[in-house]
C-alpha cells in the first residue's frame, strides 16, 4: 500500500523533473521572461489585452499579420509616412523630400534623408542603412516580400545609396509610384540598424532570428521581450530622435476571450481592450472609469459570385443577388452598427472610395430582374466559413439572413460551412458558386483592392470567380499609374460604379475595429491601416 | 538478467505504443480535405509561395516517404516545424510544457488535499447529512462541463467579487520567476522571490479549482467506496465493538488500504487532466500545451498535433517506467509481469 | 443458429434480478433520463418556438411568461433550443456509445476468444488509443474532417472504443475457463454459440455500467468540442453551442450560457446516477451507495 503511495508520488516527481528538464530554456528561446515593465511599472506602462496567437515574427521584413504590423509600426520608422489616421497625404518620414525623374525604362525616385539620426543602438541611420533594409526584404522572400518585388517590381540592384543621405530607387514603369510610396509607410518600409543586425546574422539568415523578437530600429519604442503566447513588451527609446513618448512601455497581453478583455478593463487591469464584441461594447455604456471608441477598418466583407457558373454568368442575375440584400438590416442588427454599409470594392478611407449604396432590400426590382434574364427559380451552393466575421458577427448568422433575403426572390441557397482553409482552397480552384469571404488591402493604396477585383491575370479575387474583363483590367491598371490625385479619383469613380453594377461581388459592408479604453486614455487614434501611433497616448 | 527483461520489455511496449500513436496521428493529419499551407500563409499568398513552402515542409512528398522523413527526425530528437509558428516544434513545446505541467499538479493536488478526506468523511458519517453532501458534489463534479463552469467562476470570483485574478500565470506588473523548472511556484520558492510567489499562487487558484472538480469528484467517490468495503470487514466489526482506542487505530488501517485503489485512480486521473487542462487553459488565458494543441488543430497544423500527442502520449507511461525501476532497484524480490 | 432474442431476454433477467428498483437514487435516475428522453422525442411537440426562428426585435430578453428561459443574441427561444438541444444530445450518446461498444465490444471478443497473437496485436492496439489523450485526439480527427457534428460524433467514438474492447476481453477471459462453457463444449456446441449464448450475457454488466458512464461523457465531450468550434456549429442548437454563443454576454445576460449548462449538468448527472445504481445493483457486495 505505501508502495502505491510512494509509485506515485514519484511518477509525479518525475513528471517534475522531466518538466525541469523540458522547461530549462535554451539561451535564444525567448521565454525568459526579462525585466519587469519598465521602472514606472503600472503607472506609465500602456496595457493591451489582445489576441496576438497571430505574431510569428517581429522582423519587418517577415512579419505580415496584424499583432505584429500594429506593435512593430511604433519600433521602426520608414522613409515616408501617414500622419494620424489620414490616409490620404504621404508625409516626410526619415525622408525630408523626395522628387520622381523618368530616367528611362524607369522612374527614379530620389529620397534625401534627415541628417543626424541615429538608432536606438546610437549608431547613426544613413542611407546604408536604408539600402541593407530593403534588400533584405527581398532576400530573404517572406511573406511581405512580393510588395517590394512583384507590386513594385524592385530587384537588389534597384536601390541605391548615393552618398550619406541619399537613397535612389529605381522604379520599373510598369510599377505606380503613388502604390510604391505607400507600400513604404508599410513596416515592411521599417529601416533596420544594418550595424547592429550584420552583427547578429547567423548562417546566413540576414539577421532574422535575432529580430524575430528583438528590435533594431530607430522608432519611439524598442521591444523589450516577446515571451510566446504570453506578452510583447515594448520600451521608451531614450535615444529617438522625435518627440519622445509620455508612456514608459506598452504592453501587449495575449488574452484571446473578448469576455476576459472586458472584465479586465471595468476592474481596472487593462487600459485597452482590443478585441470587443459588440456585445462587449453594449455593456460597457455608462460604466464609470471606461469608455469606448471604433475605427474604420479597411476590410470589405464579401459574397463572390463565380461568373462562369450558370445562372451567375448572367449580369442580371447577379444584380437581382446584389439588389435583394438587406444591407441596412445586416448593419443594424446583426453587426449592432459595428460596421458601415459599403458597396464599392473601394472601402472608407482610401483615395477612390465611392460612396454610392443604391442596392437596398428591393424584392420587386430583383424578381423583375431574373425575370427578364430568363429565371424563376435559381439553385446554388454557398461557401461560408466557420467562426466569426470581421465585425463581430457570426459568419453562420450571415449566411442565414442572406440565405433568407435570397429566398424572397426566388433563389435558394445551400450553406455549407468549412473552414478557412478548405474554403480558401476551393475558392482559390475557382470551384465555388457563391463565397462568403473578406479582404483587405495589403497596402493603403486604392490599386491594392482594384487590381484584385478587377485584374483577371492577376490571379487574385477576380480570378477566383472566373470573371474575366480584359476591358476594366485594363482601366485599373492605368488608373493605378496616375499621378495627378484628381484625375486618379476620377478614374477610379469610373471603375467603382462599373464594377458595382458588373461584377461578380456583393459587398456586404464595412467593419468597424471596437476599443474599450480606461477614460484616463488619451491620444489613442487607430489608424484603419492597422495600428495606432502609440508616442502620443498618455493615461 | 530478468530485471533486462523486464526493462527490453516495457521499453518496446512503450515504443509500440509511440509508433501506433505517431501513426495514427500522422495518418489523421494527412487524411485532411483542406490545405494547411493556404491557412498558414493566409489570403494573399502567391502560388509561388505555397509551393515554396510546400516544399520546405516536405508537403509535396509521397505520404510514407514524409512519415519516413519525420521518424527519422524524430529519433535525432527533430520534432519538425511547425507550420503555424513556423518555429522548431520541439522549442513551441518546451515553451507551453511546463505551464500545463504546473496547472495539472496544482489540480492533482486538489484532487488529493480535498477529494481523499471527503470520501473519507462521507464513508464515516455514511447515510447521513455530510454523506449526502459529498455525494451530491462529486456527482455535480463528474457531470458539470469544466469550460461552463470556468467561465462561472471567472465571472463569479473575478469579476463580480475580485477575489481572485482572471487569468494569465501571473499578475502583470510582477516579473517572473527565473526559468529553472518552469513551473512558476517551484521557481519562485527556489529564487526566494515572495512577490512571484504569492501572485503565481494566487493565479493557480481558479484555473486549478475549476480542472480539478472532476478529479476530485472520482478521488472522492473511489475513497469512499474503498473506505466502506473496509470498514464493513469483520476486524472492524470487532474493534467498534471492543471500544474508541482500537477503533481509531482500525481506522488508520482501514484508511491505508483504501488508499489503494484511489492512488491507482490518481495515477489514471493525470492523464485525463490533459484533456481538461485543453478547455481550460483557453477560458483562463493560461499559455499552456492545451491551448497550443487547440491553435494547432484549428490551422491543421500537424507537426504540432504530431508533436503534442507524442509528448502525451509519453510523459506517463515513461514516469511509471522510471519508477517501477526504481522499484526493481530497491526490491530486486519484486515480481514484475 | 442463435437465439438472439434468447439471450436478449437472458440479459435482461439478469438486471431485473439485481436490486435495482430498491435504490431510490436510481428510481431519481430513472427519472431524470425518462425527462431527458421525452424532451428529446417530444421536442417538436413541447416547443414552443421554432430553434432557428431569429426575431431580431427581442433579442437578449431575460425569462419572461413569452420565453420561460429567454431569447437570446438573435431573438431565438432558449426554451425551445434547449429542448431541441436534448434531442441533439440523445442521438451524440446513443449514437457513440452504440457504435464504439460494438465496434470495441467485438473486438474484445474476438481477442478474448481467439487469444495468442491476434489479443497481442490488438490489445496493442487498445493501448495505443488509449494512450491519445482524448480530446486532443478528438480535436485533431474533428479538425482534419471539418468541424461539424456528424465529424465530432465519429471523433468522439473513435476515443471511446478502446475501453470496451480491454472490458470485454478482461471479461471474456475470466469467465471461459468457467465449467458452463467446458460443459457445453462437451456437449457439441460451436464457438460462435459458447461466446454468444454464454460468455456475452455474462460480460454484459460491466459494459452495461461503462455505457451508462459513457452516454453522458459523450455528451461532454461533444459540447467542449462545440465550444472551441471543432463539433457542430451555429446556428445548430446543441447545447456546447449554445454556451459559446453565450459566454460575451456572461456580464450583462448570463442566462445565455446558464441554462444550456445546467441541461448538460442534469442530462449528465442522470447518467452517472444510473451507473452508479447499476454498479451497485451488479456488484451488491461492495455496497457503495445506500
Amino acid at each position: 500500500m505505501f508502495r502505491q503511495l510512494r509509485q506515485t508520488s514519484l511518477a509525479i516527481a518525475v513528471a517534475a523533473l522531466l518538466a525541469a528538464a523540458c522547461g530549462a530554456p535554451t539561451p535564444s528561446a525567448s521565454s525568459s521572461p526579462g525585466a519587469s515593465p519598465s521602472a514606472g511599472g503600472a503607472a506609465s506602462t500602456l496595457v493591451i489585452d489582445r489576441d496576438t496567437s497571430d505574431l510569428i515574427s517581429l522582423d519587418p521584413a517577415v512579419l505580415y499579420e496584424f499583432s505584429a504590423v500594429f506593435a512593430t509600426h511604433n519600433v521602426y520608422e520608414t522613409l515616408v509616412k501617414f500622419e494620424g489616421t489620414d490616409l490620404s497625404t504621404i508625409k516626410p518620414g526619415l525622408a525630408t523630400s523626395w522628387d520622381i525623374k523618368d530616367a528611362g525604362t524607369t522612374n527614379d525616385i530620389t529620397f534625401k534623408l534627415k541628417s543626424g539620426m541615429k538608432f536606438a543602438s546610437g549608431n547613426a541611420l544613413t542611407a546604408d542603412d536604408v539600402v541593407y533594409s530593403v534588400q533584405r526584404a527581398i532576400k530573404l522572400n517572406k511573406s511581405p516580400a512580393f510588395l517590394y518585388t512583384d507590386i513594385a517590381g524592385l530587384k537588389a540592384d534597384s536601390i541605391k545609396a548615393t552618398d550619406p543621405t541619399t537613397v535612389v530607387i529605381s522604379l520599373p514603369k510598369t510599377a505606380s509610384a503613388s502604390a510604391f510610396l505607400t507600400i513604404l509607410t508599410f513596416t515592411i518600409g521599417g529601416i533596420v540598424d544594418s550595424k547592429e543586425v550584420k552583427a547578429k546574422e547567423t548562417g546566413g539568415d540576414s539577421g532574422s532570428a535575432y529580430l524575430l523578437d528583438h528590435s533594431a530600429g530607430s522608432g519611439p519604442f524598442v521591444v523589450d521581450h516577446w515571451t510566446k503566447n504570453t506578452e510583447v513588451l515594448l520600451k521608451a527609446n531614450p535615444n529617438y530622435g522625435g518627440t519622445k513618448p509620455t508612456l514608459g512601455g506598452v504592453l501587449f497581453k495575449q488574452v484571446p476571450e473578448p469576455t476576459n478583455q472586458q472584465f479586465a478593463l471595468e476592474k481596472g487591469d487593462i487600459d485597452i481592450a482590443n478585441n470587443l464584441g459588440p456585445e462587449q461594447v453594449a455593456a460597457l455604456q455608462g460604466k464609470s472609469g471606461v469608455t469606448t471608441t471604433t475605427a474604420d477598418s479597411l476590410q470589405l466583407v464579401y459574397v463572390g459570385m463565380n461568373a462562369t457558373v450558370k445562372p451567375l454568368d448572367n449580369v442580371k442575375v447577379r444584380e437581382a443577388l446584389r439588389t435583394a440584400v438587406d444591407y441596412d438590416g445586416i448593419v443594424k442588427d446583426l453587426l449592432k452598427g459595428n460596421g458601415k454599409k459599403v458597396q464599392g470594392i473601394i472601402p472608407r478611407g482610401l483615395a477612390g472610395y465611392n460612396e454610392a449604396t443604391p442596392f437596398q432590400a428591393d424584392v420587386t426590382k430583383a424578381k423583375a430582374l431574373l425575370t427578364e434574364a430568363g429565371q424563376t427559380s435559381v439553385t446554388l451552393d454557398f461557401l461560408v466559413p466557420t467562426g466569426q466575421a470581421p465585425g463581430g458577427v457570426a459568419f453562420s448568422d450571415l449566411a442565414a439572413k442572406l440565405k433568407s433575403d435570397w429566398a424572397k426572390i426566388g433563389v435558394t441557397v445551400n450553406i455549407k460551412q468549412t473552414t478557412t482553409a478548405e474554403l480558401l482552397a476551393t475558392y482559390r480552384a475557382q470551384k465555388g458558386q457563391l463565397v462568403m469571404i473578406y479582404w483587405g488591402p495589403d497596402y493603403p493604396d486604392p490599386d491594392a483592392n482594384v487590381g484584385p477585383f478587377t485584374d483577371y491575370k492577376a490571379k487574385s479575387i477576380g480570378w477566383r470567380n472566373a470573371w474575366d474583363d480584359p476591358t476594366i483590367a485594363q482601366k485599373g491598371r492605368d488608373a493605378a499609374l496616375i499621378t495627378d490625385p484628381a484625375k486618379r479619383a476620377a478614374a477610379y469613380k469610373d471603375i467603382t460604379d462599373y464594377v458595382l453594377h458588373n461584377g461578380p461581388y456583393v459587398v456586404l459592408y464595412q467593419p468597424s475595429e471596437l476599443f474599450g479604453l480606461r477614460s484616463n486614455v488619451k491620444g489613442f487614434n487607430w489608424s484603419s491601416i492597422g495600428w495606432a501611433e502609440l508616442a502620443s497616448v498618455t493615461k | 538478467m530478468r530485471f533486462l527483461g523486464f526493462l527490453t520489455r516495457r521499453i518496446v511496449g512503450i515504443a509500440a505504443v509511440m509508433v501506433g500513436v505517431s501513426i495514427i496521428t500522422f495518418a489523421i493529419s494527412h487524411v485532411i480535405p483542406a490545405d494547411p499551407v493556404a491557412a498558414a500563409l493566409g489570403d494573399h499568398a502567391t502560388d509561388q509561395q505555397i509551393e515554396a513552402f510546400r516544399a520546405e515542409y516536405h508537403l509535396d512528398r509521397p505520404l510514407p516517404e514524409q512519415y519516413l522523413t519525420y521518424v527519422v527526425a524524430l529519433v535525432h530528437g527533430d520534432l519538425g516545424r511547425s507550420i503555424r509558428t513556423r518555429r522548431p516544434v520541439s522549442d513551441d513545446l518546451f515553451d507551453s510544457f511546463p505551464a500545463t505541467i504546473e496547472l495539472s499538479l496544482a489540480a492533482l493536488l486538489v484532487a488529493i488535499v480535498v477529494g481523499i478526506p471527503a470520501g473519507v468523511w462521507s464513508a464515516i458519517a455514511r447515510g447521513r447529512l455530510p454523506d449526502h453532501l459529498v455525494r451530491v458534489a462529486s456527482l455535480i463534479g463528474g457531470s458539470i462541463p469544466v469550460f461552463w463552469l470556468g467561465l462561472i467562476v471567472i465571472g463569479l470570483f473575478y469579476y463580480q467579487l475580485g477575489w481572485l485574478p482572471g487569468g494569465a500565470r501571473i499578475d502583470t506588473f510582477v516579473t517572473p520567476p527565473p526559468s529553472r523548472t518552469g513551473l512558476f511556484v517551484i521557481d519562485s520558492l527556489l529564487a526566494g522571490d515572495l512577490d512571484a510567489l504569492r501572485s503565481s499562487l494566487l493565479h493557480l487558484v481558479l484555473p486549478a479549482l475549476t480542472l480539478g472538480y472532476f478529479s476530485t469528484a472520482v478521488v472522492a467517490r473511489m475513497t469512499r467506496s474503498s473506505m466502506l468495503e473496509v470498514l464493513s470487514q469483520d476486524y472492524m466489526r470487532t474493534a467498534r465493538a471492543k471500544g474508541l482506542r482500537e477503533r481509531v487505530v482500525i481506522l488508520r488501517h482501514g484508511l491505508r488500504n483504501a488508499l489503494i485503489p484511489t492512488v491507482t485512480i490518481l495515477g489514471l486521473t493525470f492523464g485525463s487532466l490533459l484533456s481538461g487542462a485543453v478547455l481550460t487553459e483557453t477560458i483562463f488565458s493560461w499559455p499552456g500545451l492545451g491551448r497550443y494543441a487547440t491553435a494547432a488543430a484549428i490551422a491543421l497544423d500537424f507537426p504540432a498535433v504530431l508533436g503534442v500527442t507524442l509528448l502525451a502520449a509519453i510523459v506517463y507511461p515513461v514516469a511509471n517506467l522510471v519508477v517501477d525501476i526504481a522499484y526493481f532497484w530497491l526490491d530486486p524480490r519484486t515480481q514484475r509481469g | 443458429m442463435v437465439n438472439a432474442a434468447a439471450v436478449s431476454v437472458r440479459g435482461l433477467r439478469l438486471v431485473a434480478r439485481a436490486p435495482i428498483l430498491s435504490n431510490p437514487l436510481n428510481i431519481v435516475a430513472f427519472a431524470l433520463i425518462a425527462v431527458f428522453a421525452a424532451c428529446a422525442v417530444l421536442a417538436p411537440v413541447l416547443a414552443p418556438y421554432d430553434p432557428l426562428l431569429q426575431d431580431l426585435g427581442s433579442r437578449l430578453q431575460p425569462p419572461s411568461a413569452q420565453h420561460w428561459l429567454g431569447t437570446d443574441s438573435l431573438g431565438r427561444d432558449i426554451a425551445s433550443r434547449i429542448l431541441y438541444g436534448a434531442r441533439i444530445s440523445l442521438i451524440i450518446g446513443v449514437v457513440v456509445v452504440a457504435s464504439a461498444g460494438v465496434v470495441g465490444t467485438a473486438i474484445g471478443l474476438v481477442a478474448g476468444y481467439l487469444g495468442g497473437l491476434v489479443d497481442e496485436a490488438l490489445m496493442r492496439l487498445t493501448e495505443v488509443f488509449l494512450a491519445f489523450p482524448a480530446l486532443i485526439l478528438a480535436m485533431a480527427i474533428a479538425g482534419a474532417l471539418g468541424p461539424s457534428l456528424t465529424n465530432a460524433i465519429i471523433a468522439i467514438a473513435a476515443v471511446t472504443w478502446a475501453v470496451y474492447a480491454r472490458l470485454t476481453r478482461g471479461q471474456i477471459l475470466s469467465l471461459r475457463r468457467r465449467e458452463f462453457v467446458e460443459a457445453a463444449r462437451a456437449m457439441g456446441a460451436t464457438q460462435t454459440r459458447i461466446v454468444v449464448r454464454h460468455l456475452l450475457p455474462n460480460a454484459l454488466a460491466p459494459l452495461m455500467i461503462q455505457a451508462s458512464f459513457d452516454l453522458g461523457s459523450s455528451i461532454i465531450a461533444a459540447a467542449g468540442l462545440s465550444f472551441i468550434g471543432f463539433g457542430a456549429q451555429p446556428p445548430t442548437p446543441e447545447w456546447g453551442v449554445m454556451i459559446s454563443d453565450g459566454r460575451n454576454y456572461i456580464s450583462t445576460q448570463p442566462w445565455l450560457s446558464l441554462f444550456p449548462g445546467l441541461a448538460i449538468l442534469l442530462a449528465v448527472g442522470s447518467f452517472n446516477l444510473l451507473g452508479d445504481g447499476l454498479r451497485d445493483a451488479f456488484d451488491p457486495r461492495l455496497s457503495h451507495s445506500d
